[in-house]
């Protein structure tokens, strides 16, 4: 049998085949020739729903906050800082037996969320108010308790120390007195803070609530023992609450939608999206567009983050928002211009043939009650300057036709 | 019957994916492609009138005395100018697969084919400016279709005596266009769009032609389609019909003593009675089309006519869908093409190269090689 040639031509063959590649992108001049116009892009700006927008308040509890803010000066966001510590003890267990510890000094430390670094000459004061107050309590009444005769110390806050670092006050044992209080006090202690500096300002400290947690008490002692190995002792005693109380402003009232706020105050819009954009289009950009109706109340440079978040369903003040649709951007204090608010992935979630989720937003800040933004939109009874939404989307074309 | 019934499954299967994509494949139905073997490829379609595993003639099913399968792939390498730019792109694509047989005891022959009609693959880029929120955007788009028309034949030849068969065929002529367009923005803070819909489509014909020898050396074939209305929908949706084209053609081979083999053949398609219906789609339109085509086979070994012969090949033609209103639009190809078989010459590839140019309207060209490999077998 004659062995012919073909066999290696066969797989030449096969092998130039196999290793072709798909590469079809041509330069085009349309529309002279493409088969058709490309997706055809719009823009339009929708109003919020009249009446339909509102503010609640509420979903922070009293003694939640994520963060302790204390100012001074700060036009109607006045707010001091105060903690509770529980009894300490005055011994510790070595080698099974109650042992005395005599304390040295002690150290009182915070953590430094946020403070407007561009104000110099920080001081930190540290009080010893009553260690029984609640979230009930008034910045007056407050105020009242921290006096010259109850003052522990201050701390002068390095001017270059930055956001999340520890504040760390130091008393050494000749002041430890000014931590003891009355007999009614039956050892627990009370730790009130107010704040002073070169010009109006604030800070924000981690709360017992917080990450950061919140304000720590430390005992460094000796123990009435012969090993000298153990004889130097540290009691650390987390403080067991904190809150703040802030110089709570008037209420916006109509007209008006407020977010922000030591109670978590957030507000609800709608939008009335025609159905034939819902069922067609796709959007390409969305922003939401708000006025503020005040100069924003807050820190400077310590922007609170507005968020915006879709619901699940639209129940109200109740309704569930939906943790991967959520949108936010800085807003600045005092700033007066108009809010911009990137929210594409939200609003896409609106559009689909026959999609009903619901077009309504949550607007919050966050961290929600620790922060001192607080700004306040005209809402949708101005039918201008309202809560608008603009759109930039895509309507198909259909080209590639025969 | 079971290697026949084999080779149908796998025809049922490998329903051909059209074949090289061109800048003139936008618009109308894509670009028109040929029913012809990889042999009838390298000369030209000179041959394919006579040429049994070609799919233009019926008539040339007669030659089917033993089971005959085929396949074939094509790669296609080619570099387009339009007033846009340049651009080099490549493809492959599968546009033949063929079977034919004998029916046992009767002079008839019958054979399955699924080949391409049209060819409908592109992805076009281009980029726009527009204004947005008040400021210009550039944007990019981009529109692909993938697809095409194939064309199913059922057809059966009859051995009237061994100088004349005739042959009749049934067509099916479907395949989609799946397209996709999509802009996307220089700004990123606009998302990308796009959308995506198949155009599909469905239609019938039937063909019938003649080979007749004439003399010893002198072979004469004709043949006539006549292909009724595509239906056309856009997904699931009715768009309307487009009236497809009457195809005459004919064509003439000669034997030139042992080794030499000389054909040429002629076609017409009226596709301009497509053009209204064309323009009511939405498209530009159509025109008639000619094609001139002629091959010459030098045979190396008489006596085994499938060992490596050289063929060349030359056609031209027009193309029936112009890019503008009032284009001509022409293809020019030079082919050449050889075989060998082998397995007691029940197996063989076949191998041929086009080089081919395509020019319509202002500024619009192309020049493209295609490498077109086929495999039969005859079990």
């Amino acid at each position: 049998m004659r062995r012919s040639g073909s066999i290696p031509v066969l797989l030449l063959a096969l092998g130039v085949l196999a290793g072709c590649q798909e590469q079809l992108t041509a330069p085009a001049e349309c529309p002279e020739l493409c088969p058709g116009t490309s997706l055809i892009i719009r823009d339009t700006v929708l109003h919020a729903a009249p009446g339909t927008d509102s503010s609640f308040t509420g979903y922070i509890g009293a003694n939640q906050v994520p963060a302790l803010l204390v100012s001074d000066g700060i036009p109607a966001l006045e707010a001091r800082a105060f903690a509770t510590f529980p009894r300490r003890s005055d011994s510790v267990f070595i080698g099974g037996t109650q042992t005395l510890v005599t304390l040295d000094s002690v150290a009182i430390t915070a953590q430094l969320i946020a403070r407007d670094t561009a104000v110099k000459q920080l001081t930190i004061f540290y009080y010893r108010i009553a260690p029984d107050l609640d979230s009930t309590v008034t910045l007056p009444a407050l105020d009242a308790m921290m006096t010259p005769e109850t003052l522990i110390d201050s701390l002068i806050v390095p001017d270059t120390l930055k956001n999340g670092k520890v504040l760390r006050l130091v008393l050494a044992a000749d002041k430890l007195d000014r931590l003891v209080g009355p007999v009614a006090d039956t050892g627990r202690f009370g730790l009130g803070l107010k704040i002073k500096a070169a010009q109006a300002t604030g800070i924000r400290l981690g709360s017992t609530f917080s990450n950061e947690g919140g304000p720590v008490f430390i005992g460094y002692g000796r123990a009435a023992t012969t090993d000298t190995a153990l004889q130097k002792q540290t009691l650390t005693i987390p403080a067991e609450k904190s809150n703040y109380v802030i110089d709570v402003p008037v209420a916006g009232g109509n007209g008006r939608l407020i977010v922000g706020g030591k109670f978590g105050t957030r507000s609800i819009l709608r939008f009335e999206i025609p159905r034939l954009l819902r069922d067609s289009a796709s959007v390409l950009r969305a922003t939401l567009e708000l006025t503020p109706a005040v100069p924003v109340p807050g820190l400077p440079n310590d922007p609170a983050s507005l968020q915006v978040r879709g619901v699940l369903v639209d129940l109200g003040a109740k309704s569930p928002a939906l943790a991967a649709l959520i949108a936010s951007a800085p807003v600045k204090a005092n700033s007066t211009d108009v809010q911009f608010i990137e929210i594409l992935a939200i609003v896409s979630a609106w559009f689909g043939p026959g999609n009903t989720a619901p077009t309504t937003l949550l607007m919050g800040i966050a961290p929600e009650g620790g922060s001192f933004g607080r700004p306040e939109f005209i809402s949708s009874q101005d039918p201008v300057n309202g809560p608008r939404l603009r759109i930039t989307y895509a309507l198909p074309s259909r080209p590639g036709h025969p | 019957m079971r290697p026949v019934a084999t080779a149908l499954l796998g025809l049922l299967v490998a329903v051909p994916v059209a074949a090289q994509s061109s800048q003139f494949g936008v618009r109308g139905l894509g670009l028109p492609l040929r029913p012809i073997s990889v042999r009838a490829t390298g000369l030209g379609g000179g041959f394919s009138l006579f040429d049994l595993e070609s799919a233009l003639n019926p008539a040339s099913v007669g030659q089917a005395v033993f089971l005959t399968a085929s396949f074939q792939t094509v790669q296609n390498w080619r570099r387009s100018e339009s007033p846009a730019g340049s651009s080099s792109a490549r493809d492959n694509r599968y546009p033949g697969v063929f079977v034919a047989a004998p029916i046992g005891g009767t002079p008839l022959s019958i054979s399955l084919s699924a080949s391409g009609y049209t060819d409908r693959n592109f992805v076009l880029a281009s980029r726009d400016t527009l204004i947005l929120r008040d400021q210009p955007v550039e944007a990019f788009d981009t529109i692909s279709s993938q697809g095409g028309l194939s064309d199913l034949r059922v057809a059966v030849g009859w051995r009237q005596s061994r100088a004349i068969q005739w042959g009749l065929g049934l067509h099916m002529i479907t395949g989609s266009n799946r397209i996709v367009s999509h802009r996307v923005f220089a700004d990123s803070t606009y998302s990308g769009a796009s959308e995506r819909f198949t155009y599909s489509y469905l239609g019938f014909g039937v063909s019938a032609g003649v080979v007749a020898r004439i003399g010893k050396y002198f072979t004469l074939a004709g043949m006539v389609r006549a292909d009724d209305r595509v239906r056309v929908e856009l997904d699931t949706a009715a768009l309307g019909n487009a009236k497809l084209p009457l195809t005459v053609s004919g064509g003439a081979r000669i034997q030139l003593g042992d080794r030499v083999l000389l054909a040429g053949s002629a076609l017409y398609r009226n596709w301009s009675t497509a053009n209204a219906d064309l323009m009511r789609l939405g498209g530009v339109g159509s025109v008639n089309m000619t094609e001139f085509s002629a091959g010459i086979e030098y045979l190396t070994d008489p006596r085994r006519m499938s060992h490596w012969p050289l063929r060349l090949g030359v056609r031209r033609a027009t193309l029936p869908f112009p890019l503008r209103l009032g284009d001509k639009t022409t293809e020019t190809a030079l082919s050449i093409g050889t075989s060998i078989r082998f397995v007691a010459e029940r197996a063989g590839i076949d191998m041929a190269v086009q080089q081919v140019w395509r020019k319509g309207g202002v500024g619009f060209s192309e020049r493209a090689t295609l490498l077109t490999l086929g495999v039969s077998v005859r079990p």
